[in-house]
């Protein structure tokens, strides 16, 4: 690496794949009490073991931006990070706030860890993906905002990139709309119009400028195409992405109370919310074919195709399958959008923070790349764990096409546990396809620990 | 300037349509405010009703259920289960908690109060009574 | 790969501008995709505007009839009038005549200026008859789309005064003038906008 202080990227790294595995298998508790409803029944019900897999997705994607950040801006600043001692004390902090939230979550009926962690002081817990005490959420403002400190300081120190801007840029926004998560009013309708400023503003919004940061920074240095125009289509494609995501909120204000005008304003943005998905794609295959060099890590370009795909696959195509109010009246809460939340967040966050992982990894290690052996092992992950995901996606799409059909649309509509019953045959399904992904991701795990000849940094 | 695409002017793009979109946003949202009294029921939001929601978030019940479309799929919609089931059956529901019927879906026994099922009851009357624009689009949610 | 995609289109588009120096587009090409984009925005909801009407055709000509034509066509002419200062503005600068370019966008910004005021009249009196998005299908068209090509224009005069700014500042030449372009392409579009807007949802019946 070109910076010492680089180097404190590599615990960020190394706990979001810790976490990453634990999400997953928490994942798979849950997807096996879709059939076996009862199973680790009353040690780890239901709705624990999915507070635990979601909010480890969102930590493990966070240690992972702040590792990339750690990594990448210093490289992109020309200068050392501001504060490297900060950076391991936050992760640290963060990382035992994060363990302690989970064993809380874990060990504690859900009741007692409010009463005892200040809920009755601002009601801010109990809402989908925001169930973390008040302690834990106060802690994720200051981490995030020490992050941010630290970042900005050394950019201030040094160069100034459209990269690091955007990067920047993106992650004050996570710091300022997560802010949202402090206001929950009794009134239920607004606060749930509130409560997507949070997670709709996130991911379809300034997530995306963190994840278009670390996707063209990856590209430009392993294909060595020229600076100056990768981040000019950065800025197209993150504009794109603002210009329908903010609006594309609208999506989500269909049937929760609000006003009407939502369902035009909120179909005709979401529908053009792919277009800067797909521009990602033609843009990375188009950088890929261009480039100047050829890189030995071959593993990290293969991620960062991956995510562009997968992520335009996700978000954009299973998005729009169902963003439109008229079918939206019908797919709303149902396995539909469970399908879309898995392939969307997999192909979109999930692979760039891996992109950047196995792209700084190995340099970290002090080698530009990781052996063959270490590399065809990390693709053949890739596959495993992206053709799973995939299946995974259909699967739910097919339960959920299934479920509308029968719950909803139906001139004898069945009552909701029924149709549960009658699609089991496809909740098995994901669960096989969630142990092929659990194989590719220990395969991933496994690739770090193969050793064999390695080109030193030139 | 020869070139006719040039990296300043898309990042004065990215600043003019973030900024200008998120304004628009945020006239929606004031519009949006302005209307929701007509829609959202809150005429109707007792200390029951608040006391209700906080039960609901305190024992996670978004965990599983669904509440106007949004939650876990993993157990019934109840944003309009006080229409579907009646208070009667709700209340029953709750306390006859865990079936315990093996190999079927479990829902925990939260040890509540004869009270405090009366109080989620009236925020899930409350709930069910919010302008929907007609969703779900039957009673089965 | 991805033999034709639009977006492959766009980068020969770009490329060949960058390369060969030749333009078939004024102005610069970053702008010129985010009007794309608002081109669709609008097509998309001129065309659900029709579709809807089709549905509610008593509804749409009975609340047609409470809006003011006379306004939407003083409008109308103002705005294709500013069109044609910024025009005279462009070519003012290609000839190097910074200060006749930043008079006629001048008097281009104070028409936007009517334009902003005539429509603030036209919402107010609406909002005074208590209505708004929700009244019903027709309004809801009317007042999104009125509003969003509003915020428009208020941007192309947030634009234009950049521009206006940078010009009297010699910041422009004749050899230099990309700026100046960009801005127009995007009041172009303001005002080829509201052409389409002022007949669809005023007048045609």
């Amino acid at each position: 690496m070109k910076y010492t202080s680089q180097a404190v990227a590599k615990p960020y790294f190394i706990a979001a794949i810790a976490l990453f595995l634990g999400q997953i298998l928490f994942g798979l508790i849950m997807g096996l009490q879709y059939v076996v409803g009862d199973f680790l029944f009353p040690a780890i019900p239901f709705n624990v073991a999915r507070m635990v897999h979601t909010n480890l997705l969102i930590v493990w994607l966070l240690f992972g931006f702040m590792g990339a950040s750690y990594y990448l801006i210093p490289e992109e600043s020309e200068t050392e990070l501001f504060s490297p001692k900060l950076a391991i004390t936050t992760f640290w902090v963060f990382l035992a706030a994060g363990a302690i939230t989970v064993l809380g979550y874990l060990l504690v009926p859900y009741a007692s860890l409010a009463k005892w962690t200040g809920n009755d002081l601002l009601n801010t817990m109990g809402r989908e993906f925001l169930e973390q005490p008040l302690p834990t959420k106060v802690g994720i403002v200051l981490v995030a905002l020490s992050w941010l400190f630290n970042i900005t300081m050394t950019m201030l120190k040094g160069r100034k990139t459209a990269i690091s801007l955007i990067l920047t840029l993106g992650m004050l926004g996570l710091a300022v709309f997560f802010l949202f998560s402090f206001y929950n009013p009794v009134n239920l309708v607004k606060d749930k119009f509130y409560w997507w400023w949070v997670v709709h503003l996130w991911v379809e919004g300034v997530w995306e400028l963190i994840l278009g940061a670390m996707l063209a920074f990856v590209l430009i240095k392993v294909t060595g195409v020229d600076r100056e125009v990768i981040e000019k289509w950065l800025y197209v494609i993150i504009t794109m992405t603002l210009v329908t995501g903010i609006i594309g909120t609208g999506h989500h204000y269909y049937w929760i109370g609000t006003p009407a005008y939502w369902q035009w304003w909120g179909s005709i943005f979401s529908a053009l919310e792919p277009i800067p998905f797909f521009m990602m794609t033609v843009f990375a295959f188009n950088m890929v074919n261009k480039r100047r060099r050829e890189h030995p890590n071959k593993a990290a370009v293969l991620w960062a195709l991956g995510t562009s795909v997968v992520a335009f696959l996700g978000a954009g195509v299973w998005g729009f399958l169902h963003t439109l109010a008229p079918i939206n009246y019908y797919a709303h809460g149902t396995q539909l959008t469970a399908a879309h939340g898995h392939l969307a967040f997999y192909g979109a966050y999930a692979l760039v923070v891996i992109t950047m992982i196995s792209y700084a990894m190995p340099i970290l290690r002090g080698r530009a790349a990781n052996p063959e052996r270490a590399q065809i092992m990390e693709m053949w992950s890739f596959w495993l764990m992206t053709v799973s995901m995939f299946f995974i996606a259909l699967l739910l799409t097919g339960a959920g096409v299934v479920q509308i059909w029968l719950q909803r649309i139906s001139t004898t509509p069945m009552s909701f546990m029924a149709v549960q019953d009658s699609i089991s045959i496809f909740y098995w399904a994901r669960e096989a396809a969630g142990v092929v992904f659990l194989i590719g991701l220990l395969l991933y795990i496994g690739s770090f620990f193969v050793k064999g000849e390695s080109r030193a940094i030139e | 300037m020869s070139a006719t695409f040039t990296k300043s002017m898309a990042r004065n793009v990215f600043y003019g349509g973030g900024v200008f979109f998120f304004l628009l946003f945020l006239a929606l949202t004031f519009d949006t405010m302005k209307v929701l009294p007509k829609r959202d029921n809150s005429q109707n939001i007792t200390p029951a009703v608040a006391h209700g929601k906080k039960l609901w978030e305190t024992n996670n019940c978004i965990g599983c259920h669904t509440l106007l479309g949004e939650g876990a799929y993993f157990a019934p919609e109840l944003g309009n289960v006080y229409v579907r089931r009646g208070p009667d059956f709700i209340k029953a529901w709750i306390k006859g908690q865990p079936t315990g019927v093996p190999g079927r879906r479990q829902m925990p026994q939260f040890n509540l109060s004869d009270m405090d099922i009366d109080d989620l009851i009236a925020f899930l009357k409350y709930a069910s009574e919010i302008n929907t624009n007609k969703w779900p689009p039957n009673i089965e949610g | 790969m991805e033999a034709q995609s639009p977006f492959t289109t766009l980068i020969e588009i770009s490329n060949y501008q960058s390369t060969t120096g030749k333009k078939n587009l004024p102005g610069d090409f970053a702008l010129w995709i985010f009007i794309f984009a608002e081109m669709l925005v609008f097509g998309v909801l001129f065309v659900a505007y029709a579709f809807t009407r089709a549905y509610h055709v008593e509804l749409f000509n009975e609340s047609q009839l409470t809006l003011s034509r006379t306004s939407g066509a003083i409008n109308t002419l103002v705005l294709i009038t500013s069109s044609y200062f910024v025009v005279n503005g462009v070519s003012a600068i290609k000839q190097g005549l910074s200060k006749q370019c930043g008079y006629w966008l001048i008097g281009a910004f104070l028409l936007g200026g009517i334009f902003i005021i005539i429509k603030i009249l036209e919402f107010h009196a609406k909002y005074a008859a208590d209505i708004s998005m929700s009244t019903n299908a027709f309004y809801m068209f009317y007042l999104s789309l009125t509003f969003f090509h509003f915020m428009h224009v208020l941007m192309g005069m947030i634009i234009l005064a950049f521009i206006i700014f940078k010009v009297l500042n010699d910041g422009y030449s004749a050899k230099d003038y990309v700026g100046v372009e960009t801005g127009a392409s995007f009041w172009h579009m303001v005002d080829f906008l509201w052409i389409i807007l002022f007949p669809l949802v005023y007048i045609i019946r």
